[in-house]
């Protein structure tokens, strides 16, 4: 017995000896993730990099095109309204915890730093012949070009925000720089992409929407442009007018049919796989909800962007951009893709409202032929959604009402889903934008006759002919606020621009006679944003 | 029909040595044993009776030994006995477990009755430690143990909630009321920003998980360790304290058989008071004119609007029933414990059920005197369903947002305009969100068309041998399973809703569905070695031992839209899958432990313990971590001084020191810089882009790499000291603890900049501190009559000592899923300071409600002064662009003049000052009665619910108008009605008067009467010849009473789950509606064998 007891205790002692020294017992590995060194073996892995760091313009259908960018480019030019709960615009007295300020500041930072990792990565993918040289350039340039677009976003609404332009190591504790820092930075990334990207012209057709040398060049000078440094951006503006061409059709620029045009110079792109439903369930960040959002209520079911009355009144008789922005009581819309598909009364909300079957009368859906309305409300009857004498102006923006596939928040009757979000394109920069801002530098750089005739370029066209002489000089920059206005409304670069010149403040005082509270025509540096790194200094009076 | 129950923990007869030599047992159809004991040639035999001196009932099997002899024999039923006694004998010695022993001299009688006194028994009680066992007077660490036979006075789901009130230091709350629902319990406080759960141990297994699998009927003891020196045995899996949960076993030479049943039904439970249908249709229609939105135009009469009490349709009767089966026993050799268990739940909220059914064996076997093995298998099959949600869900899920549905239909589904009709149609809001929203299909229709399975099958089983190789020193090793199989799937069918409502479409709604399945698989291996020595005054006790764990997660699922058909529940005929995953991780753990116990002349003891962990969780180079501890403990009565103080029956002094870790907050590989695709094209994580409307997958890296993340580190002190008095019939035990946790594996938020908005971080540090009290007095006034009282209170401080760099705050961390009215949000509803307790309330101090248009401007005009023109007090988004009468005025926080976010404040924290359980025994000779209070105070809640109750909704953003609270109706301010309270209904919320604010904070102090039993146990005389040893019946009422000035249903609110399904401290004390409790009235009966 007392052997057996030996040998358990023998035995036993050895396996405690081989487990408590079993080396590799901890080590296991994660079969869910790709760690770096299993990656950057092949081109594609570099392509898809940089490809990640277009994503951030996506997010969600709306976070950042639509309640970042086009909110701040339009609902603070008093053009725009928001009929939900976004109104601080109006007031111009931003919450710091105002959701949408987080989400542009965090979602800008994360194509910043998906950039900034990437540089050294194509680099050693490069160094390792992973990739050729011209890739490497095409990446490397694109790389450039997007971060420079963040951050010219980010200057534009904050001013001056922290520059990270390196991978952040430490905890990111940093403090703004200044706006013209950031600018320069823009400028910089900018010289950078253009020197390694292609014309539009040069793209492989499977590339179309990646960043081109024309759209890096665009952002210099629009930099530049806020750097005051006009002569500079007149030269780098003459660099990249040749290569695009000012579409005869004022309407034609945001139709539909026609992404990606000679005149656009920066594109998002959307996409809507086959199949798709693009309803509330189809939570997919490959489409947007820029159309059915400024719809009125009548055929979209919510309606969250209306128009103020002023910008319907604002346009100088025969100017042909008035039909192409926005829509009243007794318009058609005029959009050829809309038209094609029936106009208006081809809308199932509309419809459901003619048969009776909504809150409102079904007056209220009824042309004043008798039958189903194709206008956009009646005079006598304007369309205020279903809360008659509340807020909504009866007056509707129209250059995201081009989707001929988007039907609102009402079934369609041909498949019984919603048709909510789309996959047009946002244009971001255009030939027209670039010649309006040629036209200020060439003036601000002397060059007055130079740049009358640039912006007669941009007049002629909006007439469909020969415009005349603006109203609203003598005063320059007077006839410059108007055409920004003008050209530019609805899309993603009003305020922006309006803010470059300097004149804001009173441009909002002589044209709406509101006030904007002292500095407030910066957005507030988000709350959140403060709270994780106190370092940053808020705008002032906020 | 109801009855049944109770499980005995009778113990049968021991039967001593001599007893084995001569024994036989007769079984008859039910087990029964009698004793024959071999009788020599004697001169007399004495009979007599024992009985228990506090309560003057017999006691059973009480052991009589002839001194000087080995003649001995037991009590029977009664406490009588018969023993044939040499004329040489001088004295009976009469003992029995847990009392004194007392020697009876004989003389010339042939009776002899004998009353024992309790011995101490508490401090001879057997307490589980890990690795081992103690007897309570030789601890030098704060554990609490609870007992089955406390366990039993309350029928309960599952084992945590058995534990609530029962000790100090551990906090259990109910988070909500659902079949099997979840329960929070809190050990010495916040002791993490994440999770707070306990090591559970269940028959030496460390299991990873809850312990809800495991049936109540089977447990012999829960022990709870506290303190540092009992836990760090544990390592870095203990900061929160471990539970180590004792099954039954068999005893030996011995057999007992038991039977329980019991069926409890619950009562529908408390209400809101909303408005009905009529009131309702009224009121919106009055304000579609004020407050300018377009009235459904059935609402013009409200007379005729058909009612749809939401809350009466969801909510029913509950019925609970509880059957268990066990046969315990064994013989010299080998013991073994079988039970069956079934539990049925049918919860309160329609569709709602929990059924589990258990099977557990235990067996020990002694093969020789130095070697032994000793068995646990449990199993658990479980079927949850819980249609509705459970509640604390999330605001918009579950029963919170019964109260806000509005009570009419109206305008609705064209074919009935009732929740549910006759003929089976089912009633739905107006379509188009006009007016109302259309939420969804409405939850009767929800809970009664969808199909669900949610089946978990849980083994346990652990098996170890062990080796005496010399004396004091044994050798052992374990080895055990626990997996964990889960699969369900989840189903919702078309309709064709469309076409009633709309005459539009064909379909609204396609059918949905998701199924998914999931495994578990670990094991344990540990082996230990364990030397007991005393010599002279000194003796030790010392365990060591090595132990490695792997566990591997597997899952997978998938889901889709549109089957062929709605009978189908098949995967691979939906025509495009969505969220669909397959994956698995696996997690190990590979230790090196030991303990040393030493005493001096029984009353100088020292503790030392260190556990070395090393965990996969952590990046290579930082996955071992040391946790050492060590206490000391003094026996101040057993000094001469004290020796002879009658009146103290005991006097110990314990302190002890120790750090612990905690890597439950650290998942899998947090550690790696890890890049990521994403999922594809259709899903909204994607982190591609299409050019030329071709879809390009994107590569991020998706997480910073963070190779010097740790464990979480708790440094724990504990000075307690245990006392009894008056030959143990009061007790005391009084803690002092203080723990202090650091290094949270958090994922905490970091600056943007980083290109991350959180990251996974060791940062800050909390401290828990606070008293617990633990007395019981126990006295018999007289034969008959026996009671006890017991107390345990535990206070708390929490304190939050800091954050990361820089950061002076962290907001709540869970997104409940509030829902946004007009610009009110709800994003950040609490905000814990570095100074202030963790999950503090954030949001606005109301100043009352603004009663004239002449106090508004002249603040305004203040504003104005100062800010310029436009500028006022209280901005709102109305056409007013300020405040109006009748809006909530809110306090300047920081004096500037007007309300801006800076105005927020911390409004209450959610954490009590102290939390306890009063319990109430006694006996009346065949009567027992038990009550048993459990209580909070000093605690906050959020009563998000209240906002609901006050809030009319928005005509803004497509909220649409919502049912409000009959209270907030009858009093919101008019003009003529000028409420301090309650601001004017109004569907803009321009003002947004029911942001976060004081207002919904109330006072969350409650005590309750959890639990009232009264049984009554049949005399044992009339039921011998049934061979029965005992039958009782009970009546149980659960949740009687409740006392507090909280105006919820229910102040037991722990923490919902945010909308990714955690629970975290930050969202602490939030009543987002949950499923609530009610009174359960229970009738059981119990009979053993």
């Amino acid at each position: 017995m007392k052997n057996i007891k030996i040998i358990y205790l023998v035995i036993l002692g050895g396996l405690l000896f081989a487990l408590g020294c079993s080396k590799g017992f901890l080590d296991q590995k994660d079969t869910s993730h790709i760690s770096q060194d299993a990656l950057f073996h092949t081109p594609q892995d570099g392509i898809s990099l940089v490809n990640a760091i277009y994503d951030g313009f996506q997010h969600d259908n709306q976070s950042f095109v639509l309640k970042s960018l086009w909110y701040n480019a339009n609902y603070t030019s008093q053009d725009y309204f928001n009929w939900g709960a976004d109104v601080s615009y109006n007031t111009y007295l931003f919450p710091t915890d105002f959701g949408s300020l987080g989400a542009f500041w965090n979602l800008s930072y994360q194509g910043i730093a998906r950039a900034n990792s990437a540089i050294p990565i194509i680099a050693q993918m490069r160094a390792n012949n992973v990739i050729d040289q011209k890739l490497a350039d095409f990446l490397t340039g694109q790389t450039y070009f997007l971060r420079g677009v963040y951050y010219y976003y980010l200057a534009c609404t904050f001013g001056g925000v922290p520059l990270e332009l390196k991978t952040v190591t430490d905890d990111g504790l940093h403090p703004r720089t200044t706006q013209d820092s950031v600018f320069m930075s823009v400028a910089s990334d900018m010289t950078t992409a253009a020197s390694l990207l292609p014309w539009p012209q040069d793209l492989a057709p499977a590339d179309l929407g990646r960043a081109t040398k024309g759209a890096a060049l665009g952002y210099l000078g629009s930099a530049q442009m806020w750097l005051k440094q006009y002569s500079d951006a007149v030269a780098t503006f003459n660099q990249l007018i040749p290569h695009y061409t000012l579409l005869p059709d004022y309407m034609s620029i945001q139709e539909y049919n026609n992404q990606n045009s000679a005149e656009s110079i920066f594109e998002l792109q959307f996409s809507l796989p086959g199949g798709a439903t693009p309803d509330w369930s189809y939570n997919n960040n490959e489409v947007t909800w820029m159309s059915s959002f400024m719809w009125p209520w009548e055929t979209s079911n919510f309606g969250y962007t209306y128009c103020n009355k002023l910008l319907y009144t604002s346009f100088e008789p025969g100017d042909k951009r008035k039909a192409a922005t926005i829509v009243g009581p007794g318009d058609t819309l005029a959009s050829p893709g809309i038209v094609a598909i029936g106009g208006i009364k081809a809308y199932p909300q509309v419809i459901a409202g003619f048969n009776g079957k909504l809150s409102l009368p079904a007056s209220h859906f009824t042309g004043t032929d008798g039958k189903i309305m194709n206008t956009c409300g009646k005079a006598s009857d304007p369309w205020l959604g279903d809360q008659p004498g509340q807020l909504r102006s009866g007056y509707y923006g129209t250059k995201f009402w081009r989707d001929p596939n988007v039907s609102g928040n009402t079934p369609s009757p041909a498949d019984g889903i919603t048709h909510i979000f789309g996959d047009q394109d946002v244009v971001m920069l255009r030939l027209g934008e670039i010649l309006l801002s040629k036209a200020e530098a060439q003036s601000k750089s002397g060059d007055q006759p130079g740049a009358m005739a640039t912006l007669q370029l941009v007049r002629d066209r909006a007439w469909g002919g020969t415009a005349p002489t603006s109203p609203y000089g003598p005063d320059f920059m007077q006839i410059m606020l108007q055409e920004y206005r003008h050209e530019l409304s609805g899309e993603m670069s009003l305020w922006y621009d309006l803010r470059r010149t300097g004149l804001q403040v009173d441009y909002i005082k002589n044209t709406f006679g509101l006030t904007i509270p002292a500095g407030h025509d910066l957005l507030p540096i988000p709350a959140s944003a403060i709270a994780t790194n106190p370092t940053l200094q808020q705008n002032p009076n906020y | 029909m109801l009855f049944i129950i109770t499980r005995s923990s009778n113990r049968l007869p021991f039967i001593n040595y001599l007893f084995a030599m001569r024994k036989k047992i007769f079984l008859s159809g039910i087990f029964i044993f009698f004793c024959l004991v071999h009788s020599f040639a004697q001169q007399k035999t004495i009979t007599g009776k024992v009985t228990n001196a506090s309560t003057g009932q017999g006691i059973v099997s009480a052991t009589i030994t002839v001194s000087g002899s080995k003649e001995a024999t037991q009590t029977d039923q009664e406490g009588k006995f018969s023993i044939s006694v040499p004329s040489t004998a001088q004295s009976l010695v009469i003992t029995f477990v847990g009392f004194e022993t007392q020697t009876v001299p004989i003389s010339n009688q042939n009776e002899i009755s004998v009353s024992l006194q309790l011995s101490n028994s508490k401090l001879n009680e057997v307490v589980v430690v890990g690795y081992g066992t103690q007897k309570r007077k030789d601890l030098t660490g704060a554990v609490s143990s609870i007992s089955a036979s406390q366990i039993e006075k309350v029928p309960v789901t599952t084992l945590d909630q058995a534990m609530q009130g029962r000790s100090p230091g551990v906090q259990v709350t109910n988070n909500d009321g659902a079949p099997g629902g979840g329960v929070q319990v809190q050990i010495r406080g916040v002791g993490s920003l994440g999770n707070n759960d306990p090591l559970y141990v269940v028959d030496g297994y460390p299991i990873s998980g809850g312990i809800n699998t495991i049936n109540p009927d089977d447990i012999a003891t829960i022990d709870i360790l506290k303190d540092a020196s009992a836990t760090a045995i544990y390592g870095n899996r203990a900061s929160n304290g471990v539970v180590i949960i004792t099954t039954k076993r068999g005893k030996k030479n011995g057999v007992q058989v038991s039977v329980d049943a019991n069926a409890a039904s619950q009562s529908k439970p408390k209400m809101y008071d909303v408005l009905d249908a009529k009131e309702f249709g009224a009121l919106a229609y009055a304000h579609a004119a004020i407050d300018g939105y377009t009235a459904l135009p059935n609402w013009a009469n409200a007379d005729t609007l058909h009612e749809a009490n939401w809350q009466d349709a969801v909510y029913q009767a509950g019925l609970r029933q509880n059957y268990n089966v066990a046969l315990r026993g064994g013989s010299e050799k080998v013991q073994s414990a079988f039970s069956i268990g079934y539990f049925d739940q049918k919860g309160v909220v329609l569709g709602s059920d929990f059924k589990r059914f258990n099977l557990s064996a235990n067996l020990d076997y002694d093969a020789y005197k130095w070697l032994k093995s000793s068995s646990s298998f449990k199993y658990t099959r479980g079927n949850s369903k819980v249609p509705f949600g459970t509640g604390g869900q999330g605001a918009s899920a579950g029963v919170g947002y019964l109260s806000k549905l509005p009570p009419t239909l109206d305008g609705g589904n064209l074919l009935t305009s009732e929740i549910k009709d006759g003929l089976g149609n089912y009633g739905f809001f107006n379509p188009n969100n006009q007016a109302v929203r259309n939420w969804g299909n409405g939850p009767v229709y929800s809970i009664e068309t969808q199909d669900q399975k949610n089946l978990t099958n849980y083994f346990l089983g652990s098996t170890s041998l062990e080796a005496t190789i010399l004396p004091g020193l044994r050798v052992k090793t374990n080895f055990g399973v626990n997996t964990n199989d889960y699969s369900g799937y989840y189903f919702t069918p078309s309709d064709t809703r469309a076409l009633d409502q709309y005459g539009t479409g064909t379909q609204t709604t396609l059918n949905f569905y998701s199924q998914s399945a999931n495994n578990t698989f670990e094991w344990l291996w540990e082996n230990t070695i364990a030397y007991t020595k005393t010599f002279g005054d000194h003796s030790i006790d010392f365990v060591g031992g090595v132990s490695a764990q792997e566990n591997t997660f597997r899952q997978i699922g998938a889901q889709g839209n549109n089957l062929p058909s709605d009978q189908l529940r098949d995967l691979s005929s939906l025509p495009s899958l969505s969220n669909y995953y397959g994956n698995q991780q696996t997690i190990s753990l590979q230790s090196q432990f030991g303990r040393l116990n030493y005493s001096f002349k029984d009353r100088y003891l020292v503790t030392g313990t260190v556990r070395r962990d090393g965990s996969s969780r952590f990046a290579p180079g930082h996955q071992y971590g040391v946790f050492p501890s060590g206490s000391v403990a003094w026996r101040a009565k057993k000094e001469s001084f004290l020796e002879n103080v009658n009146a103290i029956s005991d006097l110990k002094f314990r302190a002890s020191y120790g750090q612990i870790g905690n890597q439950f907050n650290a998942g899998t590989f947090q550690y790696l810089a890890q890049y990521s695709s994403g999922p594809g094209a259709a899903n909204a994580a994607n982190n591609g882009y299409p050019f030329n409307k071709v879809y390009q997958p994107g590569l991020v890296l998706a997480q910073l790499p963070n190779p010097n993340l740790k464990w979480e580190t708790s440094d724990q002190t504990d000075i307690g000291v245990d006392a009894a008095f008056f030959n143990g019939n009061l007790t005391v035990t009084v803690d002092y603890y203080d723990k202090k946790s650091r290094d949270f594996l958090l994922n905490i938020p970091v600056p943007a900049q980083t290109g991350f908005t959180s990251a996974f971080r060791n940062v800050g540090s909390i401290d828990n501190s606070g008293l617990e009290f633990n007395v019981n007095y126990g006295k018999s006034t007289s034969k008959d009559f026996h009671y006890n009282v017991g107390l345990n209170v535990t206070t708390v401080k929490n304190k939050l000592l800091s954050l990361a760099t820089g950061q002076s705050y962290i907001n709540n961390l869970g997104d409940l899923g509030f829902s946004s009215t007009g610009t009110n949000n709800w994003v950040v509803y609490s905000r814990s300071y570095v100074g202030g307790p963790v999950g503090e309330f954030y949001g606005y101090k109301s100043a009352g409600i603004f009663q004239s248009q002449k106090e508004i401007d002249e603040l305004n005009a203040i504003a104005v002064n100062k800010y310029g023109e436009g500028s006022a007090y209280q901005t709102t988004s109305g056409p007013a662009k300020s405040a109006v009468p009748g809006d909530r005025k809110y306090v300047d926080i920081n004096g500037d003049n007007r309300i801006t976010p800076d105005d927020q404040t911390s409004i209450g924290s959610p954490i009590p000052k102290f939390y306890g359980g009063l319990t109430f025994d006694a006996t009346y000779k065949a009567f027992d009665f038990s009550v048993f209070f459990y209580g909070v105070s000093g605690n906050k809640i959020l009563n998000y619910q209240e906002r609901t109750l006050e809030s009319f909704g928005s005509s803004t953003g497509s909220v649409g108008i919502e049912n409000i609270g009959q209270e907030y109706y009858d009093n919101a301010w008019t003009p003529d009605n000028k409420s301090e309270r309650y601001a004017k209904i109004d569907a803009n919320e321009f003002n947004t008067n029911t942001r976060p604010s004081d207002v919904y904070v109330e006072d969350g102090s409650y005590l309750r009467l959890k639990n009232l039993s009264i049984g009554y146990t049949i005399p044992a005389a009339s039921l011998s010849k049934l061979n029965i040893t005992k039958v009782r019946v009970y009546f149980t009422g659960q949740n009687l009473f409740t006392l507090t000035k909280y105006t919820g249903l229910d102040p037991e609110i722990g923490i919902p789950l945010d909308v990714n399904g955690n629970r975290l401290p930050t969202a602490s004390g939030v009543d987002v509606g949950t499923y609530p409790s009610s009174k359960f009235y229970t009738l059981g009966l119990n009979v053993t064998f």
